[in-house]
């Protein structure tokens, strides 16, 4: 059957119950009038999100014609979401950067590949001859794959030696690895997504899975539908559609999670829903955490959080009565106040509960981006490469030893910098070089005419390599066309520890080139060699590149050692560890509740949750974890940034289930630009009564740090608070009549408004922070805004038409896996 | 008995530490971290002193400060910091001033710490369960902030002493 996937995001049902394996169903979407017969298939997975679908890439004479998801898939089992099955048609876009430029007299314009790269060579030079290796900075991506990022690492970290490279996924999974690491001692998922289809509890903290992660809500949609359904637990301020299923919706205020998850765990504790057992022989700080959120019983967290007592205490008496208990997060937890120290806490409760390392108990720290897993295995944001512990000597030694580069080479006086501070550094002069790879920040950062200030600074020299002329882009001193997904081969990581190999489909745009070989070309520019004076980037090809990662993964808890390329092509996915003894894969983490927090293995030595603070070897050692999980407590305190009559409503940000961050991709797809094409601003409809606001109105949303002015929607949404997509930069921004028919500039960004705070310990901008005050500027003519109607965004006024597309994706429900 | 004494210290201590953190994260509201984190610690000292209150009047210690002074500048002195900190913020001399101001805001911060120990002690040795149970507490909570200092210190020294 054919089906309207803008309209119906998550598709045909398959219910199933806890006792099946979830139904096959293969979405597929082929370019109008294409002939099925003459396509040929290459095997990939998606990149529009972190939950990696397998699918096939379609081709037809060398372009791009179309996606399958593939049936043997572990992790979609032939689904795919809106954004997956339509957004690779931005691959063939006639935009795409197809020849390095350089700025001359203020223009971009074109120059060779040798001209481009002698100059940022010659610019390295300078720099590192003024300034040192720390006055260079590189700012990465979640989008590429494993072998593009090691490269990367190598060339910065073991190369060039500064300690400045991080990547945007800073801003989406920070806190899902420092989280992790608090917790369980190193990095990693411990869970299933197989553990979806066998829970009887899901808790969903902060994570809009039916718009972040649309297969994901398909699978729970399908458990909800059949025989045993789980009960479902929602924290969110907006109306979203999990909320809209669960058996309770706590829409807390913004900025209190930790109050109510402190409360949570108060209850297991008094009302006796916490094995002992498990907790005494498999975690230490029990005793801290049981006096800390003591401090919390059920009628203050309603009054800190604005829900009654009573849900709380319904929540927790589901999770207290759970025996299957799947708990998640994202970035309502990560981009929020007090980030890691809540992260912490959901981790906590499964722990509590006994609930980890068997079929159906997990926690998930979910993850943003496709390749997300990878910065933090690749070393490429702030981890050191096979989750080894920069304070470690052993690890930077053993580090060294593998790349052959004395240990004093490798940056480990600190931990490698996040790339709040890099900003930071360049605003101050002691960064001069700033290499942005495959992102966008003039767009996605916190406060943006800060960043647009730092960006055109005369004395920073910027370099930027995307597949398109991004608003960040636009402000580089060197641009350089890249390869994206589908143009080359490598390897990357879902949040289920899933490792897919993507084929190659068709060739790059005209000169463009893979990350991996432009960063190779820079590396044999510098003359960057080991200690025996061989060139330090060894390999050529990614298969080879793989080969040296899998080296340093070998024995690590990420360990690639026992895949290979060959294992990995049209495989179903294959979770890590994957080695000599688990030649399969691996699918749940700590089946044996030893955790990895003994002091020579962990990944990191902690952090003071309030403060971020790090703890030393000794502080580490001192608490004798020693295998045992590490339950982390702390106190609640308020937002940095509470509302106040000048700004009386507080923000939050975030996205809709058909665009990807800066819309780079998702904008040049019609079928999902036509789903959301222009801003909007979410008001509740208490506030928008209150400030004389109807449908489709255009407002002006200020804060202390800017504006922006976009039609408002109605919704559902929490008193209080006002939620701003954060897609809509300014690439595309064409004149539009608005609704009282002036052609207005923008600013339309929702970063001109958001607050630059980050996390102590994850360092994660905090996106959901900060207060804004919301006016009217213009009446709406009778047109209400263009939002979504299908999403958390769905209209309280009646009359909006409904989002839809067209009957174009085939669903086949069935078949054998 | 002189535990008076200790008490004065303690809260003159903490008094200190408070006012110099709102100053010092004042002068540096660039550094964002610094800004939101001095305010927050700033206000924990000055409720560490609240918790010694009843103390202070059961062993006829001097009225504890009230921590006037600690709080974030208001109006027009927060807008002429945040400008000047604006403008200092991009000059490459910003640095060394940012690492002499943490350097004694570390030493205030230990200051504290010694503060609350010595209370502690006095407070064992009277054994006064209360008083050791108050001072126990905000003892640990006092390390932290040593503690968070010297993590930024160990992070901002090598960029403005070695980039610079």
């Amino acid at each position: 059957m054919t089906s309207d996937r803008i309209a119906h995001i998550w598709g045909a049902r398959t219910p199933h119950g806890p006792e099946d394996e979830w139904p096959v169903r293969v979405d597929q979407y082929l370019r109008d009038g294409t002939d099925e017969s003459t396509v040929a298939w290459v095997a990939s997975a998606c990149v529009l999100c972190s939950n990696g679908c397998g699918m096939d890439i379609g081709v037809v004479d060398g372009r791009i014609v179309g996606v399958r998801g593939r049936a043997t898939d572990r992790v979609n089992r032939g689904r795919l979401g809106p954004k997956g099955l339509f957004g690779w048609q931005a691959n063939g876009s006639p935009d795409r950067l197809t020849t390095p430029m350089i700025r001359r007299d203020g223009e971009l314009v074109a120059a060779t590949w040798d001209e481009a790269m002698a100059l940022i060579v010659e610019r390295t030079r300078a720099v590192v001859k003024e300034h040192g290796p720390l006055g260079l900075g590189f700012y990465t991506t979640g989008q590429l794959f494993i072998e593009d990022y090691y490269t990367i690492g190598v060339v910065v970290r073991g190369g060039l030696g500064t300690p400045h490279l991080d990547g945007n996924t800073r801003l989406c999974t920070a806190t899902s690895d420092a989280a992790l690491k608090e917790t369980f001692g190193t990095d990693g998922d411990p869970g299933s997504l197989a553990d979806i289809d066998l829970c009887d509890t899901l808790f969903l903290v902060g994570h809009n899975m039916a718009e972040t992660h649309t297969v994901s809500w398909a699978r729970v949609l399908d458990r909800l539908a059949g025989p045993a359904p789980p009960r479902l637990i929602a924290v969110d301020p907006r109306p979203t559609k999990v909320a809209a299923v669960a058996d309770v919706h706590l829409a807390i205020r913004p900025g209190t999670n930790l109050a109510l998850l402190n409360g949570i765990q108060r209850e297991l504790i008094v009302n006796g829903w916490v094995d002992r057992e498990f907790v005494d022989a498999h975690t230490v700080g029990y005793d801290r955490l049981a006096d800390v959120v003591d401090a919390y019983p059920p009628q203050r967290v309603a009054d800190l959080c604005g829900v009654t007592a009573e849900d709380v205490l319904v929540a927790a008496r589901i999770i207290g009565e759970s025996e299957r208990l799947v708990s998640t997060a994202l970035q309502g937890v990560y981009q929020s106040h007090q980030a890691t120290a809540s992260a912490c806490q959901i981790n906590n409760i499964n722990l509590l509960r006994g609930m980890i390392g068997r079929p159906g108990c997990t926690v998930f720290q979910m993850n943003g981006q496709p390749t997300a897993q990878n910065t933090r295995e690749t070393g490429a944001d702030g981890d050191l490469v096979g989750m080894r512990n920069w304070q470690n000597p052993d690890h930077v030694a053993d580090l060294a030893r593998l790349w052959n580069v004395d240990p004093v080479q490798i940056p480990s006086w600190s931990p490698p910098t996040h790339v709040m501070q890099m900003f930071r550094y360049a605003e101050e002069g002691s960064i001069r070089f700033l290499w942005i790879t495959g992102t966008n920040p003039a767009v996605s950062l916190p406060e943006l005419h800060r960043i647009r200030a730092i960006l055109e600074q005369e004395r920073l020299f910027v370099v930027v390599s995307d597949a398109f002329l991004t608003e960040t882009a636009m402000r580089a001193d060197v641009v350089l066309p890249a390869a994206m997904w589908g143009e080359k081969l490598g390897t990357f990581t879902n949040h289920d520890r899933t490792v897919h190999l993507s084929d190659k489909a068709v060739e790059p745009p005209g000169e463009a080139r893979s990350d991996l070989d432009i960063f190779r070309d820079y590396a044999h520019r510098l003359g960057l060699a080991d200690k025996d004076g061989a060139p330090l980037v060894s390999w050529t090809t990614p298969e080879q590149c793989f080969d040296a990662f899998k080296e340093v993964t070998r024995d690590r808890p990420c360990d690639y050692s026992g895949l290979t390329y060959e294992k990995l092509r049209g495989s179903g996915g294959i979770q890590w560890p994957c080695n000599a003894h688990h030649p399969n894969g691996t699918e749940r983490l700590y089946t044996d509740a030893r955790f990895n927090t003994a002091t020579d293995e962990c990944e990191d030595y902690g952090h003071d949750l309030l403060t971020g603070a790090a703890f030393e070897r000794k502080d580490h050692a001192d608490l004798a974890a020693d295998g045992r999980a590490v339950l982390k407590a702390a106190h609640f305190n308020p937002p940095h940034e509470p509302p106040d009559d000048e700004y009386p409503l507080l923000l939050t940000t975030g996205r809709t289930a058909y665009h990807f961050h800066t819309r780079t991709k998702t904008r040049r797809a019609p079928q999902l630009n036509a789903a959301a094409p222009q801003m909007w601003v979410e008001l509740s409809s208490g506030d928008a009564a209150r400030l004389d606001i109807t449908e489709g109105d255009l407002v002006r949303v200020a804060s202390a740090r800017g504006h922006l002015v976009a039609p408002a929607r109605i919704t559902d949404l929490r008193e209080g608070v006002v939620f701003a997509p954060f897609h809509f930069g300014y690439w595309d921004w064409v004149a539009q009549p608005q609704p009282d028919g002036v052609e207005r500039e923008p600013p339309t960004a929702a970063n001109e408004l958001t607050i630059t705070d980050w996390d102590p310990v994850s360092k994660q901008p905090l996106f959901k922070a900060g207060a804004v005050r919301v006016e009217k500027v213009a009446g709406s003519n009778g047109h209400p805004s263009l939002a979504p109607t299908t999403t958390a965004s769905a209209p309280v006024t009646s009359g909006v038409p409904p989002t839809h597309g067209d009957s174009t994706v085939r669903e086949t429900i069935g078949g054998q896996r | 008995v002189k535990i008076d004494r200790a008490i004065d210290d303690v809260g003159e201590a903490e008094t200190d530490l408070a006012k110099r953190l709102v100053a010092v994260a004042e002068r540096h509201a660039v550094e964002h971290d610094l800004y939101h984190l001095g305010h927050t610690l700033a206000r924990q000292c000055v409720e560490r002193v609240e918790v010694l209150r009843p103390f202070a009047e059961r062993y006829g210690a001097t009225p504890l400060p009230d921590g006037t002074g600690t709080d974030a500048s208001s109006g027009l002195l927060e807008t002429l910091r945040r400008k000047a900190s604006e403008v200092l913020g991009r000059s490459e001399a910003s640095g060394l001033v940012l690492l002499a101001d943490l350097r004694e805001t570390y030493l205030l911060a230990h200051r504290a710490e010694i503060s609350w120990v010595i209370l502690l002690q006095a407070a064992k040795a009277a054994r006064d369960p209360e008083l050791i149970k108050a001072a126990t507490s905000s003892h640990e909570a006092s390390q932290g902030v040593a503690t968070w200092l010297r993590t930024k210190i160990k992070v901002s020294a090598p960029q403005i002493l070695v980039s610079g």
